[in-house]
């Protein structure tokens, strides 16, 4: 099959590894993340990988969407450099406090105005939110097919692609009839780093924001107003505990943690 | 009955039986349905709600763990991986039988069906609970982890109906009751098939080793544990306490772990055993959520501020290799003495 | 004066620090500790464009400046400043025959050393002392249309795993009996050369350094760089501007490891039921820290910018190098005053940053060199 034409949806998150500096505001009650930077959700790289092997074997397109703030467009130009053809961002007050089932809505409204798009990729779930919704909810919005867990991806015949899918105690692998949705899990390929070449390159690509008012949205599914679930109290867990030191030689320490395994009731 | 305004729990089936998980579920339902029947003046009922080719057996299960009633829902075409099906048929139900609160286990399965549900019936759903309770007004209070579990946030759905929640396995303890087995309902939907989604095949793997989630003794192992060799040391000392050996994401990538139902956290498994031994693990918030409610829990880290030492009721400040050694010797010392 | 980079170069450095937290950091304590070049990450590194990131797209290179090679210095420093090293001197070879090599050698040779295919090494320095340039005992000599040059080079990085390497040798005296020198391009597998002893560094391991032995080594004409008798003006143009840039970047990224580590260090650890962040004089430590890293930034980026515009900026590398170096030892002096008695553990990259540090003092001219060379212009 040749020319697939491929949608990839990137969520730009707070980076994961500084999730320790995450906090809340004891008197306002809001969410503190200040200074830490907001990078490409992991898994949506391997879905920009997926779609860009794919690309390099069968030509085609590839187009990274993303549904943020305006400053989203530094995380879609990392996308660009990374390989993607063109991005849209889809930005608009109206967005703000959409759920998963509003994102969705507003995500598949852009591929739709794409035009026929043969198949649209994305994480498995986001590093910050990390429902893992949006990509099923998004394949009913279209109405195409979905599958998640993808950790193989391959074009076949004609209008078909074989997805492996990775569950608890098995691999199930599935032929899906495109256009269709497929999420990925870290399993599926190792994201390329992006060369100093495709810096470059981003910056001549085309890049384009869409608000409400261009897309085909579903009113009723907007935004705050238009999100069944309601966002309630934050908090954060103590989960500290007291932590003594064990202090000693190896085979004192090994005596004293045995020691307090059976205090807490093995039978060594 | 109906089902109306009922609180389903949605079965994942397993190959013997049914995922520990819908147990789980069922036994907190029992408790949220009781609380619903204080606030609103009305116990709704508890459903367990199972979907496949045909009828399960063992359905007494189901009961004893806090199923009110049971919904068998059969067709042929209701095979295992076809989740699209399975959500078709359940969205189906779930409009002519309006619940007003539906659960599910957040398994690989659970987690594609219920979103599909989801946007299917047009309603709001609450991923990966840590908590589930009901309010004063008698909704359902979500309580979801956001940035690798660091920040809890309260989810309501006030408008919507059903209420859905997703809950990951081992979140709650299955507790079993003394109520009777009942008979089971069947419906047996219509459903067609198409040419959009075929399962080509299904590999099983098998899973050596004791189940995470079951053992009373868990080593954890992370990136300072430094070796493949140094990992087996790790494998000997479970050997010796009968334990069953976790891993970080890291030392799942350096391949010294056989896959990734053994990897502790926010993307893998949640473990609450006895005792949690950890060694060489930093204490990030996406491992340290995956094993809070551990029982005893002692690390092992050359750090003397690693983050994981606050999560920790003992800390040793030592290299892994050295006091997993040592462990040995002394286990292996008792046993011959 | 604009004293942002632009959002292209801020890119950059995202990609690049993405590459090196991922390949890099995680391997850098071992590779200090085994004095182990990775010339895999090298190639790597050579893939996406580092290695000839300031070489034109029409020769095989990214097509951008010397700034950008700064980043990519500074962001590789802040994890391994030895393999900054390996990739530093690399370049300079690269910009040896970029900016002083003829159209053939350009085409020759810089495709292979700009996407890292083949390691480049520059070897001027010689037993007889690196400071006193032009005291050459290499020699080069015309017989029967070849050049052949003998001699030992020592301090030469990259000496056994270079392909291509550009040398200097004396092959004459001016009318008041100065050497004059001619810088040659030789090739690996060249049979009369071959990488001597490999010295043991304390500082900037990782990055091969040594003799390199010149032993009636025949090369043609055409290898000649920059032009008979012209290897003093390629030997220092190249070292007094693309040296100096590029250990005042490994110097920044060295500089701000121990600046981000002060600052975690501070706040974990916990005196007196408090983290000693509290206290003042690790604060104070550490406002003298981040000083000198803007202090250090502005001085080089300055120079690089002028070097990127094609003016002239001999003596602004000159102060940024000598700033630059020396505000890395202090830094990492102070990190490990910081630490208390885990400064001087080897399972912190403390004592590491400060080898390293110290290393970068010699390298492309000393701190007393820059200085004779600062007072000098200074008093006319
Ligand atoms: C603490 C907290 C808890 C929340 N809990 C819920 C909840 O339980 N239920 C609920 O409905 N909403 C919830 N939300 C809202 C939710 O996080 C976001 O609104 C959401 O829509 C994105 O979902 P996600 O991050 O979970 O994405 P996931 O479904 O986990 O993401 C899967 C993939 O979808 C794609 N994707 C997701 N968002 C975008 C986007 N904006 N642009 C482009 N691609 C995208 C990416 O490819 C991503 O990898 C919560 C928000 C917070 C802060
Ligand atoms: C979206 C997302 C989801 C994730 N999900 C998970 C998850 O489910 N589970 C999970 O575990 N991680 C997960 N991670 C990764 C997580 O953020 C951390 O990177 C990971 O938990 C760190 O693993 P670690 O502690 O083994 O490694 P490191 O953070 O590298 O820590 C190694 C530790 O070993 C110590 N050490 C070094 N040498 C020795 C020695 N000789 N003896 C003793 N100690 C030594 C060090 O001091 C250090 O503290 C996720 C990340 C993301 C982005």
């Amino acid at each position: 099959m040749s020319g697939l034409k491929i949608a990839v949806c990137i969520k730009p998150v707070p980076s994961p590894d500084q999730y320790h500096r995450v906090g809340i505001d004891p008197r306002t009650k809001t969410l503190v993340r200040e200074g830490i930077p907001t990078v490409i959700n992991p898994l949506d790289k391997n879905a920009l990988e997926a779609a860009l092997q794919i690309r390099e074997k069968c030509g085609g397109t590839v187009a990274a969407i993303s549904m943020a703030p305006p400053a989203a467009e530094e995380n879609l130009r990392e996308a660009l450099a990374m390989g993607a053809d063109e991005a849209y961002l889809l930005s608009d007050r109206a967005f703000a406090g959409s759920d998963t089932l509003a994102t969705s809505m507003v995500l598949a409204a852009a591929v739709k105005k794409l035009g026929p798009v043969d198949l649209v990729l994305t994480g498995n779930e986001s590093a910050d939110g990390g429902t893992a919704q949006v990509s099923a909810q998004l394949g009913e919005w279209l109405g195409y097919p979905h599958l998640m867990h993808a950790c193989g991806l391959e074009v076949m015949e004609d209008g078909f692609i074989r997805v492996d899918t990775a569950r608890e105690d098995c691999r199930v692998a599935y032929r899906v009839k495109l256009p269709a949705v497929v999420s990925v899990v870290r399993t599926i390929n190792k994201p390329r780093f992006t060369s100093l070449m495709g810096v470059i390159a981003a910056g001549k690509k085309p890049l384009s924001v869409w608000t409400s008012g261009d897309l085909p949205v579903d009113e009723n599914f907007l935004g705050l107003e238009g999100s069944p679930t309601k966002a309630g109290d934050i908090y954060q867990p103590d989960l500290s505990r007291r932590c003594e030191l064990l202090e000693g030689s190896a085979g004192e320490i090994a005596g004293a943690v045995l020691q307090k395994l059976r205090a807490a009731g093995l039978q060594l | 009955m109906d089902g109306k305004n009922g609180l389903w729990v949605i079965v994942e089936r397993s190959a013997n039986g049914f995922r520990k998980v819908a147990l789980e579920l069922l036994s907190r339902g029992r408790d949220l349905a009781g609380r619903l029947g204080e606030v609103s003046g009305s116990r709704p009922g508890v459903w367990a709600v199972v979907t496949g080719p045909g009828s399960a057996p063992g359905t007494e299960e189901l009961y004893r763990y806090g199923a009110d009633e049971v919904l068998m829902v059969c067709h042929p075409l209701l095979e295992e991986h076809r989740t699209d099906l399975h959500a078709a048929v359940l969205a189906d139900l779930i409009r002519e039988r309006s619940p007003g609160i539906v659960l599910f286990g957040a398994t690989a399965w659970g987690s594609e069906v219920a979103p599909t549900v989801a946007a299917r019936v047009k309603t709001g759903l609450a991923a990966h609970c840590a908590d589930l309770r009901i309010d004063g007004r008698g909704l359902l209070v979500q309580c979801v982890p956001a940035f690798g579990g660091k920040v809890l946030g309260e989810i309501l759905c006030p408008d919507r109906r059903p209420q859905m929640a997703s809950v990951r396995p081992g979140v709650f303890q299955a507790v079993p009751g003394d109520a009777p087995a009942g008979e089971p309902l069947v419906v047996r939907p219509e459903l067609d098939d198409d040419d959009r989604i075929k399962v080509l095949e299904v590999q099983r793997r098998e899973i050596t080793g004791k189940p995470l989630e079951e053992a009373e003794v868990v080593i954890a192992g992370g990136w300072g544990v430094g070796s493949r060799e140094n990992w087996q040391l790790l494998e000997e000392l479970a050997g010796l306490l009968g334990a069953a050996v976790g891993c970080t994401r890291p030392a799942l990538d350096e391949g010294w772990t056989e896959g990734e139902h053994t990897m502790i956290g926010t993307s893998g498994k949640t473990v609450r055993p006895k005792v949690y031994l950890g060694f060489g693990i930093s204490g990030a918030t996406h491992h340290v959520v995956g094993m809070k409610d551990s029982g005893l829990v002692i690390s092992v880290n050359t750090n003397p501020n690693a983050e994981i030492f606050q999560f920790s009721d003992f800390k040793v400040v030592a290299d892994a290799r050295a006091v997993a050694e040592a462990l040995i010797a002394e286990l292996k010392a008792g046993k011959t003495s | 004066m604009d004293f942002s980079f632009s959002k292209e170069q801020e890119l950059l450095r995202k990609t690049v620090r993405e590459f090196v937290e991922a390949e890099v950091a995680p391997m850098a304590a071992k590779w200090d500790e085994e004095d182990h070049c990775p010339v895999e990450v090298f190639r790597k590194m050579g893939e996406l464009g580092f290695a000839g990131v300031f070489v034109p797209a029409e020769y095989g290179g990214a097509g951008l400046g010397y700034t950008e090679r700064a980043i990519i210095l500074e962001e590789v420093a802040r994890h391994s400043a030895g393999l900054a090293m390996f990739l530093m001197t690399h370049q300079l070879c690269v910009a040896a025959i970029l900016e002083f090599g003829n159209e053939d050698q350009k085409k020759k040779y810089l495709p292979g050393l700009a996407s890292g295919k083949k390691i480049g090494a520059l070897s001027v320095t010689e037993p007889t002392g690196g400071s006193d340039l032009a005291n050459h005992q290499t020699t080069g000599e015309l017989a029967d249309g070849w050049w052949v040059l003998n001699g030992r080079k020592c301090f030469a990085s990259n000496s056994s795993n270079a392909d291509v390497t550009v040398v200097t040798a004396k092959t004459g005296t001016d009318e008041k009996g100065r050497n004059v020198l001619t810088a040659f391009i030789v090739e690996s597998g060249n049979p009369g050369l071959s990488p001597g002893r490999k010295e043991s560094k304390f500082g900037l391991r990782v990055s091969v350094m040594g003799d390199l032995v010149l032993n009636n080594c025949k090369v043609p004409p055409e290898s000649i760089l920059g032009g008979q008798g012209k290897g003093q003006r390629v030997a220092l143009g190249t070292i007094s501007e693309v040296g100096r840039a590029g250990m005042s970047a490994i110097s920044l990224g060295i500089i701000r490891a121990c600046l981000e580590d002060m600052v975690k260090f501070a706040k974990e650890r916990n005196l007196y039921g408090k983290p000693i962040s509290t206290l003042q004089a690790v604060q104070f430590s550490i406002a003298e820290t981040r000083v000198d890293y803007e202090a250090a930034r502005l001085l080089t980026y300055k120079a690089l910018a002028l070097k990127d515009a094609k003016q002239r900026c001999d003596l602004d590398f000159t102060i940024a190098k000598y700033f630059s170096t020396e505000a890395a030892v202090r830094a990492a002096k102070r990190n490990m005053d910081n630490m208390g008695g885990y400064g001087v553990l080897n399972d912190y990259p403390a004592g590491r940053y400060l080898r390293d540090a110290l290393a970068t003092l010699p390298s492309a001219g000393t701190s007393n060199i820059m200085k004779v060379i600062v007072a000098a212009n200074t008093l006319g």
